[in-house]
């Protein structure tokens, strides 16, 4: 008969050989993303399969970043990057702000209407992209704002629903006696909002700012329709030029792009972990 | 005291209303537009003429249609499932006490960082049927694998795996919730005598079933939508159709065949079906789920 | 309280700034007393270059329009979307199977007065090149740059396996038996080497019907692709996966390199025949210059159908809602003249479209079979796209079928059965709506 000690050292061994085993998994392709971006191309067609390059070709990455084409200049690569950015900052300075004003009005002011219109918000939610896609894109035309980034980034500063719900589920969690003390004192609404709600949820907005973040950055179906000059695409659509189009691929630049596509989005979830795993729970997701 | 709330209600709705504007212009219009387009032939460059039913009558008559929709609903019914498992068993290996939890559940979290097209071109490679990497892994454990990107029946699941590759946001909401479960709750069923299994089906899963039915429904909304894997991973739904998901027929039919008022009948039908797929686990989740402190 | 009063101006600065810069980047760019004329084109590298010239000497041949020439991949989508979007380019070089789309759209305006006006005749141009822009009875694209097909094959493998390199096959039974011969496996039975393939290239999947006799639309409101003959050549497709093996065929390919690039399957002697057009000369040139090739015919699936070529074009066109018409249409009579067409065909080794060839062109051509391609545009069996303004959606069907066939999934009956079961509702709705606008 195991002792119930021996059962709970075996579970423990169990449990640490599955996670090492899974972390391997999860961890594979990159590792074979960076692997293939340091090959030579004609190493990455092998047969059989060739694990390590020969020599490390550090030089791909530069070359992925001049890859394309003439009419966007010598470095595609950062063409796009910077088109990603400046949408990108467009995009979630705007969530954060109509997001977080909005929020504020169904958390913690009082007006007719309100829960219906936070049902309705919340409804929005399973409302499709594919299903207003068409009538936005006329709507887009008649504004003569297609080929512009405003398609884009002008929708991020008229609130998001999901946005919305955590931002507002937070700052309910605020106590209201603070709040009513400085209404007593005769402080704006705004005034409270910026000066005492903002600063106590620094978390909630930065998961949201994240959030944002990494949807724009992905965006791909937006630009996809909504740009059509080359030099002003963002990397989600840069990225497809490493395929040519008559066929055939050259799969090592391809790897290192991508990788310097994700680079970035690593790189911030590392400075920002605790904050989002905070976040998360904090918001109440879960429940 | 009624001034106040007088003020209050005003500051509501000024506070409100980019949500407002919001709701009007880029939602309630393109709705209730997007219904009208659905009974008429248009296309941006061609005003829409009334046809009444007949893009949905075409679209009854529309191999395609059926083919992309049974694709979408086929993924989703598995890719679901399999997806919140490998989330929930992550969640419960991470939530034991076991050294540099942090550090693996940073490993099991980075793959759903990761931006779709990245996602889509990585696993191109890793599938591919000549140079790619997952086949030859495969081998060394003695198993076979098929031509992941070539073979119709083999294609879906492709996309199955990526999406357990990518579950890393769903793992994190899980371990949460798991880690709000009282232990007290945990440690009687322990005193009764309950061994692991039964303390998973029995204890844990059913507190944090708010989780369940929040990423379940959130899980609906964005499978049936999946647009940017199978666009760059599969054109044209190749081989044979078989990836060919309704969002990207949906895409062809309004911007590459130009017919606009049957890709909004397709947008209406793909609402609808989430309407009623959200209601129905809703309906279910009040037997099923149980939410703290009720 | 300070630092807070601090930073929403900051942010909001800092927002104006980045809000700027988005406007910069999609801005046009400032006058500077010419008419600019907007040009989309797909070519890349020395195709593009060709181009180029002929715009470069147009511009410096006046000084009232100035043509920017960009080059813009997925083209066909692309431009169509501008146009949508209310932002075309001006003059927009499509690929020939799109124009009847194109024409149906709305989307690119009739050129046949400024033709007229303009003295671009009909009669200057072949007329397999000329009847592709033709619409309903309108001209709606004028040909750039035309292509036909013909048999490529490696000399240097003919000869390894025992055929006589100046013997290429004639008819479709001796390429089949000339294939068995030239292809090879390893000792593991992977495919190392194809003698033909039918999916490669892959550009013209749909022509193998019309090879073999078959019609893929009965010109007036009928599709027709599960016609016997086409049927027929489907087999004939199938036959190379049941000789071989579905899927170690498609293991094989699906490691081709680049087309253009050293890695191409038949400049690496990888394929040993295809059907490849006329500018296929140029990329073995550049990439893989000491290949022993040459090109002959394709050879003849009946014997009524003899010297079968694909005729392909390249088309360019004004969209609708094209800002600058008529400087546009200034650039096209440039190109379309003789020294023109010249200039750009020869840029890009092609043939021209023009029934006039100036003396110097065939001799100073270095595509050493520009005469056997200039040939087969006159052959009795010329295969083009159907008119049809479903094409795109109609050839990726055949393509879907095409898939099937070669993967063994479907029978060629089953497989075009289907096509021919999805088309045709799609057909019958599209000339319904056409009518219903009173365009039919």
């Amino acid at each position: 008969m195991k002792s119930q000690h021996q059962v709970a050292t075996a579970q423990k061994v169990l449990v640490q050989v599955a996670l090492v085993v899974l972390s391997a998994v999860f961890l594979f392709p990159f590792a074979w993303m960076i692997l293939t971006a340091l090959k030579p191309l004609d190493e990455t067609m092998t047969i059989p399969i060739k694990w390590m390059p020969s020599k490390f070709l550090w030089s791909n990455f530069t070359d992925a970043i001049k890859y394309g084409h003439e009419s966007v200049g010598y470095y595609p690569f950062l063409v796009y990057a910077r088109n990603s950015i400046v949408l990108c900052a467009l995009i979630v300075s705007g969530t954060v702000a109509s997001n977080s004003i909005v929020a504020y009005s169904f958390a913690r002011l009082r007006w007719p209407g309100r829960d219906l219109a936070f049902g309705v918000t919340l409804a929005t939610m399973m409302v499709p992209f594919p299903v207003l896609m068409v009538p936005t894109f006329a709507l887009f035309r008649h504004l003569d704002w297609i080929g512009t980034y405003r398609p884009l980034w002008v929708p991020a500063w008229f609130g998001s629903a999901f946005s919305i719900f955590l931002l507002r589920q937070f700052f309910r969690t605020i106590p209201f006696e603070l709040t009513e003390a400085a209404k007593i004192d005769g402080a704006s609404e705004w005034r409270i909002f910026r000066s005492i709600v903002l600063p106590l949820s620094k978390a909630a907005v930065a998961v949201v700012a994240l959030f944002s973040f990494m949807g724009a950055w992905n965006d791909f179906l937006g630009p996809l329709i909504y740009l059509l000059d080359q030099k002003t695409f963002t990397l989600s659509l840069g990225l497809q030029f490493y395929q040519s189009q008559n066929g055939g691929t050259s799969w090592n630049l391809l790897m290192a792009a991508s990788a310097m596509v994700i680079a970035p989005v690593i790189i911030l979830f590392f400075f920002t972990q605790k904050l989002f795993i905070q976040g998360i729970a904090i918001t109440g997701l879960k429940g | 005291m009624k001034r106040i709330g007088r003020r209050e209600a005003w500051a509501g709705f000024i506070f409100a209303s980019p949500w407002a504007i919001g709701f009007l212009v880029f939602m309630a219009y393109p709705l209730i537009a997007s219904i009208y387009f659905s009974f008429c032939d248009y296309s941006v460059l061609k005003p829409p003429i009334w046809v009444g039913l007949d893009n949905y009558k075409a679209l009854l008559h529309d191999e395609l249609f059926w083919k992309t929709l049974k694709n979408t609903l086929i993924y989703a019914v598995i890719a679901l499932p399999a997806g919140m498992a490998t989330a929930i068993i992550l969640a419960m290996l991470l939530n034991t006490k076991v050294k540099g939890m942090a550090a693996y559940r940073t490993f099991f979290f980075i793959p759903s960082l990761v931006p779709q097209v990245s996602l889509a071109i990585l696993w191109m490679w890793v599938l591919n049927g000549e140079h790619g990497v997952l086949n030859p892994i495969l081998k060394t454990v003695g198993i076979t694998g098929p031509n992941w990107m070539g073979d119709p029946n083999w294609s879906k699941p492709s996309l199955v795996l990526m999406g357990m590759w990518g579950v890393g946001n769903a793992m994190l909401i899980y371990l949460a919730g798991l880690q709000d479960v009282p232990t007290q709750l945990i440690e009687a069923s322990e005193l009764d005598g309950a061994n692991s299994w039964q303390k998973t089906v029995n204890v844990t899963l059913p507190m944090i079933s708010p989780v369940i039915l929040f990423n379940l429904i959130m899980g609906i909304i964005g499978t049936l939508q999946v647009f940017t894997v199978p666009y760059i991973m599969f054109p044209n739904g190749a081989p044979e159709h078989s990836t060919y998901f309704y969002a990207v027929y949906l895409y062809d039919n309004a911007f590459r065949y130009h017919k606009m008022g049957y890709a909004s009948a397709m947008g209406w039908i793909m609402f609808l079906m989430i309407l009623v797929l959200t209601v129905c686990s809703l309906r279910m989740s009040e037997k099923h789920v149980h939410y703290q402190g009720t | 309280m300070d630092r807070s009063a601090f930073t929403i101006p900051v942010l909001a600065i800092a927002v104006l700034g980045v809000l700027f810069e988005s406007e910069q980047l999609t801005a046009p760019p400032p006058p500077d007393g010419k008419v600019h004329v907007k040009y989309w084109e797909k070519w890349t590298a020395f195709e593009f270059d060709a181009m180029k010239h002929v715009v470069d000497e147009f511009n410096k041949s006046q000084d009232k329009i100035q043509v920017d020439i960009l080059s813009v991949s997925g083209i066909e989508d692309k431009t169509l979307m501008a146009i949508s979007g209310g932002i075309p380019p001006d003059v927009v070089g499509l690929y020939g199977p799109n124009v009847t789309q194109y024409a149906d759209n709305h989307a690119v305006i009739q050129l046949d007065d400024l033709c007229k006006a303009g003295g671009i005749k009909e009669e200057d141009y072949i007329p397999a090149y000329w009847n592709i822009g033709v619409v309903r009875g309108h001209l709606y694209a004028l040909p750039s740059t035309p292509a036909t097909t013909a048999l490529h094959y490696n000399r240097a493998l003919f000869k390894e396996a025992g055929l006589d390199p100046e013997k290429p096959p004639k008819t479709i039974d001796e390429l089949d038996a000339m294939a068995d011969k030239l292809t090879k496996r390893d000792a593991n039975g992977h495919v190392i080497r194809t003698g033909f393939m039918p999916g490669e290239p892959g550009w013209w999947n749909w022509a193998w019907g019309p090879f073999f006799g078959g019609k893929l639309w009965d010109g007036k409101d009928k599709i027709t692709i599960n016609s016997p003959d086409n049927v027929k050549a489907f087999e004939w497709i199938q036959s190379f996966s049941k000789k071989w093996g579905a899927s170690a065929l498609q293991s094989f390919k699906s490691g081709f390199g680049q087309f253009s690039s050293p890695q191409n399957a038949f400049m690496m002697s990888q394929n040993a025949m295809e059907i490849q057009g006329v500018w296929m000369y140029n990329f073995i040139h550049m990439y893989a210059p000491t290949l022993d090739w040459a090109a002959a015919p394709f050879p003849a699936a009946r014997p009524d159908l003899p010297n079968p070529t694909v005729i392909d074009l390249d088309v360019l066109c004004i969209p609708t809602g094209a800002k600058h018409q008529a400087e546009a249409f200034k650039f096209l009579q440039y190109v379309e003249s003789q020294k023109g067409l010249e200039m750009l065909c020869l840029g890009q080794k092609k043939i021209t479209p023009l029934r006039k060839v100036s003396a110097g062109f065939i001799e100073h051509h270095p595509n050493p079979y520009i005469k056997l391609f200039i040939d087969m545009a006159y052959s009795k069996t010329t295969i083009s796209t159907p008119k049809l303004g479903i094409w795109s959606q109609y050839n990726d069907e055949i393509s879907s079928a095409f898939d099937s066939v070669t993967l063994m999934t479907k029978t060629p009956k089953q497989a075009l059965d289907d096509v021919q079961g999805r088309m045709q509702p799609i057909l019958d709705q599209y000339l319904d709506r056409l009518h219903l606008r009173g365009e039919q």
